[in-house]
């Protein structure tokens, strides 16, 4: 296998670009929600034949070793293209804190799975009483023998119903401060005592759940890292992940969905519109701009600080805002089930709700402007 | 102005909308049938005509209707309080559309083949639903004949159509059955379905409507205002409920003063609604011309619509991931704004209409 972080980046996204306009599945493009495992399996083989299926992980362990600046490329375009997102947790999430935090042993036995397709991971990290205040999660795993005993609740566990394993965070202290009580378990959902449930949103869509717990007992060797450390491991592997809800992606496909629409309902060249539609636009080129100062961080190699939550917040409300404009041009269609005349792109209601838990899911805009104000300027409080 | 309105004086006036709220709670309670709200949506016809059937029985689609034609000859203040009691109930049934219809079929220029479909349509026997609109976002009819009408509310559950067309420079209105009728339907948000008809004649049951229908659509636009309104009110009262009751960080969320402060936007957001569309209702009752007329429906409908889209959007917020979800009742109000806050005129058409007719002293 080539080295691919020896090519020039040039070189490299050329690659990139060769390899996804050739293999994935066209049909799969800017999918309007997230596939499920079934969907996306072919495209994981292409992946999987190519050695691609982990750009961030060592090559020692079966990933592909990209740099930062890499990764980004390859992310760039992936986007570019509309590549769809597998349900991937192992890989992006498990993955980093195994080979961060996990035993050798933990390595060995769940990364090649990961990589084969042969274990499908969810997030169990949410409860019904702990959203914003994740800290709070009360899931509990209590010590008995060589086993952890578990009993409680997950909710909007992404795919859940899809996957074979799930990572939660538990309650393993109940004393002391909140945060200092939590450990990182590793739970096989095959385990007597653990019920999915799926919840249907407002798309109409079943791509969160709810997990439950009932005396589910899990092999003591599952534990990540140190007991109640694992609030602090998760916390750790943040930075890296919250750069791409910032991404200006969403932002910039329903901007040219607004377009299209705008033509459709022979609006796009009033004043007024273009006005709106200008306004927008200008949006999004300055926020692709602040998006690329924090590109130019992780290529350095540097770390991403609290401020990092600009682009979240910005993102997730321009896409609405974005959104909400098409409904107000959009006329009755505004009220419309599906798409209009069955094109894909022409679908008002369906991206205006498409573009609602952005500013809820991933820590909502309440909790990044939250962050701002205490992490960044520092204000008392 | 209408008989009943010129006998009463204003505190009989009070009491007759107060009656108007109790009975509406009678059939539609707001709040208290969401259960049946959900049953009914997706499924043709997206409403239960047993439940149109005691709207009728009660004098709702005829309300406006002059006495003299079989009506209850009651007042726009009166018919925007039970718009809004069905907003707030999320009501499925087509009471604006009928009561429009119904308005259209009483007008001085109806035939003696209009009295039929009008008995019918007010005893809330058959739904007769006026096929007017040719585009989106419209709020007048061209009247083409061969034009496809677009956006029928509830079409599904229709027996019959009133199509207005353009004959001679005047407005003429035809009914069509429905049965033998090319009619489509689509699925809304809301769970009820648009019908697209495409007009293949039909007997000429009235002539030179075009005032009555250009009235009609006003009050139309009004009453969805004021339908709009109890929708914002009711999932504010869910969201303050929410805000008072759910814990994070060891209190209640509506403890944290970004929240306050947003739920009292969203207060006076609501509070400028009402006083828009109740000042509107009482225009039109006491007899406004036309150009006050159009400037008060529009200035109560760009309100509300907008309004209306903020705060079920702000609900979706305030309720965090529950809100996201469609077992929650929050988003059913999200969705019926959807539907509602284009229909009979999108706010950027009312505010050129305001542009338009306000008088100064208005603006």
């Amino acid at each position: 296998m080539t080295d691919l972080n020896a090519l020039s980046d040039e070189a490299f996204r050329a690659e990139v670009r060769r390899f996804v306009e050739s293999e994935f599945p066209a049909e799969l493009r800017n999918p309007a929600h997230r596939l499920h495992w079934d969907q996306g399996k072919a495209w994981f083989e292409k992946l999987r034949a190519k050695g691609w299926v982990a750009p961030g992980w060592p090559r020692e362990y079966g990933g592909m070793g990209l740099s930062a600046s890499k990764q980004i490329i390859l992310i760039e375009e992936y986007e570019r293209h509309g590549v769809a997102r597998l349900p991937d947790h192992g890989v992006i999430m498990l993955g980093p804190l195994l080979i961060r935090f996990g035993t050798e042993e933990q390595r060995q036995r769940f990364l090649p799975r990961i990589l084969a397709g042969e274990d499908i991971w969810c997030q169990g990290y949410s409860e019904p009483g702990a959203g914003s205040d994740l800290a709070s999660l009360r899931t509990e795993a209590v010590l008995d023998g060589d086993h952890y005993v578990v009993n409680g609740q997950k909710i909007w566990t992404t795919l859940a119903t899809d996957a074979n394993w799930i990572f939660c965070l538990v309650r393993t202290d109940k004393g002391g401060k909140k945060q200092e009580g939590i450990s990182f378990l590793l739970i096989d959902m095959t385990s007597p005592g653990v019920t999915v449930r799926p919840i249907i949103n407002l798309g109409l869509h079943d791509e969160f759940c709810e997990v439950f717990f009932d005396n589910v007992r899990v092999p003591r060797e599952n534990l990540v890292g140190e007991p109640n450390k694992g609030w602090s491991m998760a916390k750790a592997l943040l930075g890296f992940e919250r750069i791409f809800l910032g991404s200006p992606r969403q932002s910039g496909y329903a901007l040219a969905r607004l377009k299209m629409l705008a033509e459709r309902m022979g609006v796009f060249d009033e004043p007024d519109f273009q006005d709106r539609y200008t306004r927008l636009r200008m949006d999004l080129e300055d926020h692709k701009d602040l998006y690329e100062t924090y590109v130019a961080i992780l290529r350095r190699g540097e770390t991403l600080g609290a401020d990092v939550s600009m682009l979240k917040l910005h993102q997730a409300e321009l896409f609405q805002r974005i959104t909400e404009l098409m409904l107000e041009i959009a006329g009755e269609n505004a009220g419309l089930l599906e798409p209009m005349g069955g094109n894909r792109d022409l679908h008002p209601s369906g991206q205006f709700i498409e573009a609602r838990p952005t500013t809820i899911y991933g820590g909502s805009s309440e909790i990044q402007r939250g962050i701002l104000a205490k992490n960044v300027l520092e204000l008392p409080g | 102005m209408s008989e009943v309105l010129e006998r009463e004086g204003v505190e009989e006036r009070a009491e007759s909308i107060r009656m108007i709220r109790e009975s509406a709670a009678g059939i539609a309670p707001r709040g208290g049938d969401r259960k049946r709200i959900r049953a009914l949506r997706f499924k043709e016809p997206g409403f239960d005509p047993a439940v149109l059937r005691q709207m009728g029985e009660q004098g709702w689609i005829g309300l406006r209707v002059p006495e003299s034609r079989g009506g209850a000859g009651l007042g726009m203040s009166e018919f925007c309080a039970l718009a809004e009691e069905m907003g707030a109930a999320l009501a499925p049934e087509p009471l604006i559309p009928a009561a429009l219809s119904a308005a259209l079929l009483a007008a001085p220029g109806a035939a003696s083949g209009a009295e039929g479909p009008l008995d019918a349509l007010l005893g809330g026997d058959q739904l007769v639903l006026t096929a007017w609109q040719e585009a989106a976002g419209m709020l007048e009819a061209s009247g083409t004949a061969d034009a496809a009408r677009v956006f029928i509310p509830q079409a599904g559950g229709a027996q019959a159509f009133l199509v207005p067309v353009r004959e001679g420079g005047r407005l003429s209105l035809r009914l069509q059955p429905r049965e033998g009728a090319d009619l489509t339907l689509e699925k809304t948000q809301d769970g009820a379905f648009y019908g697209t008809l495409r007009p293949a004649g039909g007997e000429v049951i009235a002539e030179d409507v075009g005032g009555a229908l250009e009235l009609a659509l006003d009050e139309a636009a009004l009453a969805t205002a004021a339908c709009l309104l109890g929708v914002m009110d009711q999932a504010f009262a869910l969201t303050l409920d929410y805000l008072r009751t759910r814990q994070q960080f060891g209190k209640p969320i509506g403890s944290f003063q970004a929240l306050q402060h947003r739920a009292a936007d969203l207060k006076v957001q609501l509070a400028l609604s009402r006083a828009s569309v109740e000042a509107a209702a009482a225009l039109l009752d006491g007899g406004a011309d036309r150009a006050a007329r159009r400037a008060a429906v529009s200035r109560a409908k760009a309100r509300a619509s907008d309004a209306a889209m903020l705060v079920t959007r702000q609900a979706i917020q305030l309720h965090g991931g529950i809100g996201y979800t469609d077992e929650a009742d929050i988003g059913l109000y999200l969705r019926k704004t959807m539907v509602l806050a284009n229909q009979f005129g999108p706010s950027a058409l009312h505010r050129r209409r305001f542009a338009a007719e306000a008088r100064e002293d208005e603006a």
